[in-house]
């Protein structure tokens, strides 16, 4: 008989529970570091705790990717022989997650088949990846459709997000080329993108609303991009639930997106690259 | 006087100038907003005394080379749209007198004021009459027509000056915000000066001349002088020599001299070199180009020591060395590494506003804007000193605009000049600057980024008048919207506030303040608190300009 397909991805996926947990979505956690002390992502620290630490906290934490150790685990635990795990994972450019998977795969049982990914993403992006493959499994589909899906997604898929400031992304060392933006004397709102899997400048826009109303018009542009897809979004934030949720109620009608919007939380591990006020927005057809 | 010699020539030139320069203030308050910049005395005045520099350098008696760097000098030391357009009056008057050497006759001074004209009107896009274009092409028909009746030089430039006149009166006629200024044009009104200048020089005994030409021009660089580049502590000698040799390779002497200092210039023909340079080491330089020949007129001056002068003596590093070719050879400063693909010069006034400016990502700042227009010159040297392939000027003035626009023919890089009239134009379209992009995207997109800010600026009024319904004293606080008048009050907190109510509508959201030099902190932070209350769904932000004569500048988006 044909295996059982599962998917992982790890917890910079972002997915909020109910989803993860209706969709069978496992999540391998990766690791924040405040000082000495080290927590695992959602399993040893929660997201307001986080936040209450992150702002209050004078050490800048650090994350470290799950070691291939903590994925045999998780992959031994829910697969069988004959079985297939579809691991989705934070882009090789800003983490070593992807790698830690890829060397897991080759100490396993050989029965087990794990096709891991780079997602070329982050946050929400990993996640509508994890979703699109899950659906694909519940509707019986086989590995290669798995696979298609979650390629076509990739292929699509437009990330843009609104940071408070660069400080965080700049001292983790994941600004990629958006370091020219770093030092401005004015309150600018960067308006990022993901370019190659990496943190690139998009615009400058000055203030939080206005940047707000850009992502709007943004996701509007994005429609006439591919007018013959159904547009789907979903939108991550930082302690910043009151304009992500704003942002998830207009969309559908100032941008045509369905209006199923996946609205998540940032949690600590991309929480820690971006600091809290961040709102990220992605945006992909289907 | 029937013809007009080289040496009257260069007098009536030198008596234009001085008499510009006594006039200049009232030249000054004929602005139509009586804001305390855009001062097109001052502009027209200093646009002069730089081509009056090359004239005085030079024993030459010709006509035609005298008119060649009258044409030369006030093309770079053009301030100003004034500075602009009195630099391409002489650059057609300069042509018109090409083929004059000995003397100028009736018929050669009428042709050189039509050319002239004819290559004011050529250099702006919409001409616009009722301004010194009208006065000028005025003066020309009645020259023309006073030559046509056979009228010596001397007839020749009455009858324009004549002309002048009436046109010049005639201006608040054709233009409706003269009228209800109550003004002439301005830059009419310095053209009409500096023809007095050019009649008093042609018909002074030597007497008159002579104490015409004693009179002190005053030093008007020095409030707003370029700003002294960081390096000069370290490459403090300005030091410049001419070298007399044969088969002077200049390429070689530029490359070997460019590592030992800034500001370097090297121009000439194989046998006669001139040399400027900016070092910490004039000794080495001396050493390195005896070689080359002789080296004459040595001069070696310690910048660092002086500071004050520094503006004056930049000005006299125009390149009065005309081989003949209409190069202008200003090599590259802080060479250093490959060149970046885009660079940015803005015209800024103020540390504050000098610094932000900065953090946006521009390379070079030239102080200026509000209350002294940079030249040419100034903006030519700036674009040359960024160590970039092409280079996109910021004015942030609309009365530096025009000189941008012409220093982009100036100079081998590319340049583009986006047309931003005020301070938050320039920080909205540094905004879409993208240094990976092309120039032609970047010029589209800044282009399209300065409009979506509105300004407002706050400052006094120098002198009474009725703008729309509004009665405006002297020392008045009077708030701009767009650069129009829109309050008028009596402190600059309470003027901003209701400019800045003139200002926000529904789809504000931000509102930016940049307050002034002759502001205290806590001027601006009693403002911060009024608006942040007034407008709760704006955010407020307010940093320290610095900027003089303007105690806020407000934008709004």
């Amino acid at each position: 008989m044909v295996g059982r397909i599962h998917v992982v991805t790890d917890s910079g996926s972002d997915l909020p529970a109910e989803l993860r947990q209706s969709l069978g979505i496992h999540v391998v956690p990766l690791t924040v570091q405040f000082g000495d002390e080290i927590f695992k992502d959602g399993v040893e620290i929660s997201t307001p705790e986080f936040y209450t630490r992150l702002r209050g906290g004078s050490s800048m934490p650090s994350t470290c990717q799950p070691s291939p150790a903590d994925f045999v685990e998780v992959y031994e635990r829910i697969a069988e022989p004959g079985d297939t795990i579809v691991s989705i994972h934070l882009s090789s450019k800003m983490s070593g997650t992807y790698q830690s998977a890829v060397l897991a795969s080759t100490m396993i049982d050989p029965k087990i088949t794990v096709k891991a990914v780079d997602s070329r993403a982050a946050s929400l992006g990993i996640g509508v990846q994890a979703v699109r493959a899950a659906q694909v499994v519940q509707a019986g589909g086989s590995v290669d459709d798995v696979l298609d899906v979650v390629q076509s997604t990739i292929d699509c898929l437009q990330v843009y997000f609104v940071v408070d400031t660069l400080e965080y992304l700049q001292k983790n060392g994941r600004i990629g080329l958006a370091s020219a933006l770093v030092g401005t004397l004015l309150n600018i709102k960067p308006v990022l993108t993901l370019v190659d899997g990496q943190v690139a400048p998009f615009e400058k826009i000055r203030g939080k609303a206005k940047a707000m109303k850009r992502l709007r018009e943004l996701s509007a542009e994005f429609r006439e991009r591919y007018p013959e897809r159904q547009l789907k979004a979903a939108i991550s934030h930082a302690d910043s639930y009151a304009e992500a949720s704003a942002l998830a109620e207009l969309l559908p009608e100032m941008a045509g997106v369905d209006s199923d919007v996946i609205l998540g939380e940032i949690g600590p591990t991309i929480g820690v690259h971006t600091g809290p006020g961040t709102i990220a927005l992605f945006l992909y057809g289907v | 006087m029937d013809v007009i010699t080289g040496l009257t020539f260069k007098n009536m030139l030198l008596a234009a100038a001085r008499h510009l320069d006594q006039q200049k203030d009232t030249v000054n308050a004929l602005n139509v907003f009586p804001v305390p910049d855009g001062d097109t005395g001052t502009n027209m005045s200093l646009t002069l005394n730089a081509a009056i520099k090359e004239l005085e350098m030079t024993g030459s008696v010709e006509v035609n080379r005298l008119a060649s760097l009258l044409a030369r000098g006030s093309l770079m030391g053009a301030r100003g749209n004034s500075g602009v357009i009195l630099s391409q009056f002489f650059r057609g008057f300069s042509d018109g007198l090409a083929h004059v050497q000995d003397g100028i006759t009736g018929e050669d001074l009428a042709h050189a004021f039509v050319t002239a004209s004819q290559t004011t009107y050529r250099a702006v896009m919409k001409p616009v009459e009722g301004t010194m274009l009208t006065v000028g092409r005025v003066a020309a028909e009645y020259a023309a027509a006073a030559s046509e009746a056979e009228a010596n030089a001397e007839g020749v430039l009455k009858a324009a000056l004549e002309g002048a006149r009436t046109a010049l009166a005639d201006t608040p006629n054709i233009l409706p915000v003269l009228k209800q200024a109550g003004v002439v044009d301005a830059g009419g009104q310095g053209l009409l000066v500096i023809f007095e200048g050019f009649l008093a020089g042609l018909t002074a005994t030597p007497e008159e001349l002579e104490q015409l030409l004693a009179q002190q021009v005053a030093v008007q660089t020095a409030q707003a002088a370029p700003q002294l580049d960081e390096v000069v502590s370290v490459n403090k000698y300005c030091t410049e020599f001419i070298i007399l040799g044969t088969g002077i390779d200049t390429q070689h002497v530029r490359r070997e001299l460019e590592p030992q200092g800034e500001s370097l210039i090297v121009v000439g023909d194989l046998d006669v070199v001139k040399v400027h340079i900016h070092t910490a080491h004039p000794g080495q330089v001396l050493e390195f180009c005896g070689q080359f020949g002789d080296l004459t007129e040595i001069a070696i001056d310690n910048m660092k020591l002086q500071n004050q002068e520094f503006a004056s003596h930049e000005e006299n590093h125009h390149l009065d060395f005309s081989t003949g070719t209409n190069v202008v050879d200003f090599p590259t400063d802080q060479v250093r590494g490959n060149p970046k693909p885009i660079g940015v010069v803005s015209v800024v006034s103020g540390d504050g506003l000098a610094e932000i400016f900065r953090s946006l990502g521009v390379d070079y700042v030239v102080a200026g804007g509000q209350t002294m227009n940079p030249s040419t010159e100034d903006l030519v040297k700036a674009v040359n000193s960024v160590n970039a392939e092409s280079v996109i000027i910021l004015p942030n003035n609309k009365n530096v605009i025009f000189s941008a626009q012409q220093a982009k023919e100036l100079t081998e890089k590319q340049v583009g000049v986006v047309p931003t009239r005020s301070v938050p134009q320039g920080i909205s379209a540094l905004m879409y600057f993208v240094a990976e992009d092309s120039l032609e995207d970047n010029l589209a997109a800044m282009e399209e980024g300065m409009r979506e800010v509105k300004t407002g600026e706050v400052t006094y009024a120098v002198r009474s008048t009725v703008a729309g319904d509004l009665h405006i004293e002297e020392r008045d606080i009077i708030g701009l919207a767009e650069g129009k008048i829109a309050v008028v009050g009596a402190t600059p907190t309470g003027v901003a506030q209701d400019l800045i109510r003139k200002m926000v509508d529904e789809d504000s959201s931000v509102i930016s303040i940049y307050y002034g030099a002759d502001l205290e902190p806590e001027a601006a932070d009693e403002l911060d608190e009024l608006i942040s209350a007034e407008y709760p769904d704006c955010e407020v932000e307010v940093h320290s300009g610095g900027q003089p004569l303007y105690y806020y500048i407000v934008s709004v988006e």
